[in-house]
């Protein structure tokens, strides 16, 4: 049994297709990465996945199941005074087992017991993701949405929130849906790939399904912006 | 009968003043204090018919603020209308409607307040509204403190964001129909603004900055009502200036 099983999910804007016919499964463990270009509707996926958005056709989560979400970006006001050990005991199912306290939460992605005093606000972007991560984790999810941040993490950062991700896979056989929008990370870290553009343009394993053919479908001229992008981190 | 009144005063401005800083603590984490500002025009008019048809003014004042509370919060969730300009609009309107409605004098005690004047029952309302509202918030404060940081993680967990905004705007509401007999409805904003605001440039964590709000209120409250009476100045202006005086200073205290 999937943990999340979307059927023919079509999602309407002002009288105008958002995603069109979009059909998928995540089962426990698995690793699915979301791909497309901008306004192709990843995020508003995410939002029907969540609740927080009007669909047709059917969205099924396994029973009990809890989604964790994080999002790309969270707007902080800088003065927040809000501490990282309150802002993760704000999550409703927080700390019922040591494997779930703030204090695990922390190491687990790799942060020092220190940062609990710390106020969010006063985090960098790359801290505050792990610390969201944390956030996710410490409320027993079996899914995490995971919408990838695009520019504000340096890359040493992304490369250890993608190892953390599949620790998290491997160890609590967590499964993730991953809104990535770069396609070395996808080939590198997930099992299956649904690439969106309004409509469903693939979905299986990346290395079966990400031809040049689907590829330029997806993206069309911008592909080779893409893997300009990616050669550039290479070089870092 | 004068030092009754006295006490009176400093009960119902004390629990008011603890009750606004509260709210104005969960108002600041998202800028929701201007509209909430705004919103306690709308009062006016329900105000100045409770005077004319005699009931208790609160009533009218709560009744409209509730009705104003609702049509910020359908607009905000079912139209695409801006929120500013609605506010702007009905929210002046409201309050050139509530100017033709109430006399010269009723006018002034409504628009900067008169806690002086307070009687037992009304200290005893006073007090028993700000109780309800600072348990309220205190007992949802996980859901009102991250749907007000994040209405989208607020959702990821199974909270009704949208639920959870209204009924933090009526608790709002209610906040500002007991606080209108303090400052009146121009200066209410003062009350959940500027302590909140004065504990945010200390507060080292949520819980002090709530508890900082609600002390920088109370002890505004005590200060204003005692100055205005050695003075015999209107409490409600000097409170304001007074807890003026404090953000002005924890400005100073966070830039060192």
């Amino acid at each position: 049994m999937p943990i999340l099983e979307v059927k023919n999910l079509s999602v309407w804007r002002d009288r105008k297709p958002v995603l069109e016919g979009i059909s998928f499964s995540v089962e426990k463990g698995e690793n699915l990465a979301v791909i497309g270009p901008n306004g192709a509707g990843k995020t508003t996926l995410f939002r029907a996945i969540l609740g927080a958005q009007k669909f047709r056709g059917e969205i099924i989560k396994a029973e009990g199941a809890r989604i964790g979400y994080v999002p790309q970006k969270l707007d902080l006001e800088r003065d927040l005074p809000i501490t990282v050990r309150e802002f993760l005991t704000l999550m409703p199912h927080e700390g019922t087992d040591k494997n779930h306290s703030p204090e695990s939460v922390l190491s687990m992605v790799g942060l020092a017991t220190e940062f609990l005093k710390r106020k969010i606000g006063e985090l960098s972007s790359g801290e505050l993701q792990r610390i969201m991560v944390a956030w996710s984790v410490i409320g027993h999810p079996d899914l995490l949405l995971f919408d990838e941040p695009t520019a504000s993490i340096d890359i040493a950062g992304q490369e250890t929130v993608y190892e953390l991700l599949r620790k998290l896979q491997d160890e609590r056989g967590l499964a993730i849906i991953i809104i990535s929008h770069d396609l070395s990370v996808v080939y590198k870290y997930a099992g299956k790939v649904l690439c969106l553009n309004k409509d469903q343009i693939c979905f299986g394993p990346p290395a079966e399904v990400l031809t040049p053919f689907e590829l330029e479908k997806l993206y069309g001229e911008k592909k080779k912006f893409y893997y300009h992008i990616h050669e550039k981190h290479g070089t870092n | 009968m004068e030092q009754t009144n006295f006490i009176y005063a400093l009960l119902a401005g004390g629990a008011i003043a603890a009750a606004g800083g509260t709210i104005g603590s969960f108002a600041l984490l998202r800028r929701m204090a201007l509209v909430g500002d705004a919103l306690s025009h709308v009062a006016l008019p329900g105000i100045a018919l409770g005077l004319i048809f005699h009931f208790d003014p609160f009533l009218g004042a709560f009744v409209f603020l509730a009705l104003g509370t609702l049509i910020i919060w359908m607009v905000e969730h079912k139209t695409k209308l801006p929120v500013d300009t609605l506010v702007g609009v009905v929210f002046t309107l409201a309050l050139a409607a509530g100017a033709l409605l109430s006399t010269e004098e009723e006018i002034l005690d409504t628009l900067f307040g008169d806690i002086t004047t307070v009687s037992g029952l009304d200290m005893f309302m006073a007090v028993a509204i700000s109780l309800v509202i600072i348990a309220l918030l205190l007992y949802f404060y996980k859901k009102f403190s991250l749907t007000l940081i994040s209405p989208d993680l607020s959702l990821s967990v199974g909270y009704k964001p949208h639920m959870l905004e209204l009924l933090f705007l009526t608790i709002f509401a209610l906040g500002v129909a007991v606080g209108i007999k303090f400052t009146g409805v121009l200066l209410i904003g003062s009350l959940v603004i500027i302590p909140p605001a004065t504990a945010r440039n200390i507060a080292w964590s949520m819980k002090s900055y709530i508890r900082l709000s609600a002390f920088f209120g109370v002890l505004g409250a005590i200060l204003g009502i005692f100055a205005a009476k050695i003075y015999g100045l209107a409490p409600g202006p000097v409170f304001v200036i007074i807890a003026g005086v404090f953000f002005f200073v924890s400005v100073f205290w966070r830039r060192r």
